[in-house]
């Protein structure tokens, strides 16, 4: 066992923020260049035309977990020090539906603004001003909310532990939904684009 | 195009079968280099004073977690301030990451010691023993004493123990007291303690996006 790095005291703070850095700029460029910087082929997912982001990230999320999965099968890393997001169910649920709104009404989610912002987009330049607005909204707000966005907590829940079922057959379960997803919305692709050609 | 992405499909479906006979491990062991182990407990690098932690303390850093192994009674009548109560069968489930400086003691020091190895078993590092335990603690810091023939020299650095010693609640000795009578002082309650102010953890967020 010898990963993650940071946890396990191989990274100090300073190489840590440098990896992170590294990873976001690389992360940044794959999304640029999947075209994730324009907010029309972002929007296009939502109108079934183009299903690229449901497609990118699944793969994203396939690809990681297995290598995560693999990775502590073989002993090189920790899964029990792998961050988890606390959950916080009713407060995420809002949260997870107003950014699907502004995800819609904005044309990007959080990261590929930014993405956008690099290549110049004036659209981004709105959308990141929004976004700081909403930040500094919420955070003015939140003696309010406080309640409400502790509320619901369930703590550290993965998928596995809930169902009560090995990690393993999470995994097989995920890429089988990641499979028949991307076979779904190749299908769903090809009916748009042949519904686009008949209407001209 | 077509050909790549459906061999991607089945290698994510066969990797996907064959997670389902695998079991990933978590918490897993680390190797133990006892040799390392050896020369740093005989150079006595695992260890941090009683002065040097009451300076910290005063100081107000927050860049070390102090841990109390004793039993939940003896945290509760008194603990050094900022001391978190893990005994040793709790290691286990207790958050601690291996990048924090780990600072641990107990009474005397033998249960520190068992707690250290337990630590550096895991890849915990960066641990360390309060030398001289609780009890050292005591006799230096909450009731410091300068001997009757003391020198001027020492009576000087005398003063900056008597007000270290009044931040933590305790007193110091008069040159006759002995040390069965030091023992009779009960130990200052820590609602009583004036000046310390224990700064309440944040733990720090790193994670998430």
């Amino acid at each position: 066992m010898n990963a993650p790095f940071y946890k396990f005291g191989y990274f100090g703070d300073e190489l840590y923020l440098i990896a992170a850095f590294t990873i976001g700029i690389g992360f940044g460029f794959f999304l640029e260049r999947a075209g994730f910087g324009s907010a029309k082929k972002l929007t296009a997912q939502f109108y079934f035309v183009d299903m690229a982001v449901f497609k990118v990230m699944f793969s994203a999320i396939v690809t990681a977990m297995l290598g995560l999965f693999y990775l502590s099968w073989l002993g090189i890393v920790d899964i029990a020090l792998v961050f988890v997001n606390p959950t916080y169910l009713l407060p995420q649920i809002v949260g997870g539906l107003l950014l699907g709104v502004g995800f819609i009404v904005g044309g990007y989610c959080p990261g590929t603004s930014l993405v956008a912002l690099s290549t110049g987009r004036i659209d981004a330049v709105a959308f990141l001003t929004g976004i700081v607005a909403g930040i500094f909204a919420f955070g003015e707000a939140y003696p309010a909310i406080e309640g409400f966005a502790n509320s619901t907590a369930l703590g550290t829940v993965t998928l596995h532990e809930a169902l009560g079922v090995d990690m393993g057959v999470v995994v097989f379960a995920v890429v089988l939904m990641a499979v028949l997803g991307f076979w779904g919305a190749s299908a769903v692709e090809r009916r748009m684009a042949h519904k686009a050609g008949a209407a001209i | 195009m077509k050909t790549a992405s459906h061999k991607l499909a089945l290698l994510a479906i066969v990797l996907g079968i064959v997670a389902l006979l695998g079991e990933p491990q978590a918490g897993g062991s680390v190797r133990l280099n006892t040799q390392e182990l050896a020369y740093i407990v005989e150079g006595k690098i695992d260890h941090v004073d009683v002065e040097e932690l009451a300076d910290w303390i005063v100081q107000g850093r927050s860049d070390y977690r102090l841990i109390d192994v004793r039993a939940d009674e003896d945290y509760a009548s008194y603990h050094i301030p900022t001391a978190e109560n893990v005994r040793l069968v709790e290691f286990g489930d207790y958050p601690l990451y291996r990048n924090e400086k780990i600072v641990l003691y107990s009474d005397g020091g033998i249960h520190a010691a068992q707690a250290w190895f337990l630590l550096q078993a895991q890849g915990y590092k960066n641990s360390y023993i309060l030398l001289g335990g609780l009890e050292l603690w005591k006799d230096e810091v909450l009731f410091p004493a300068l001997a009757e023939d003391a020198s001027a020299s020492a009576r000087a650095a005398f003063e900056k123990r008597r007000s270290v010693s009044a931040f933590f609640g305790g007193q110091v000795r008069t040159g006759a007291a002995t040390v069965e009578e030091t023992y009779a002082v009960p130990a200052p309650k820590l609602e009583t303690a004036p000046n310390v102010v224990i700064p309440q953890r944040s733990r720090k967020q790193k994670e998430g996006c």
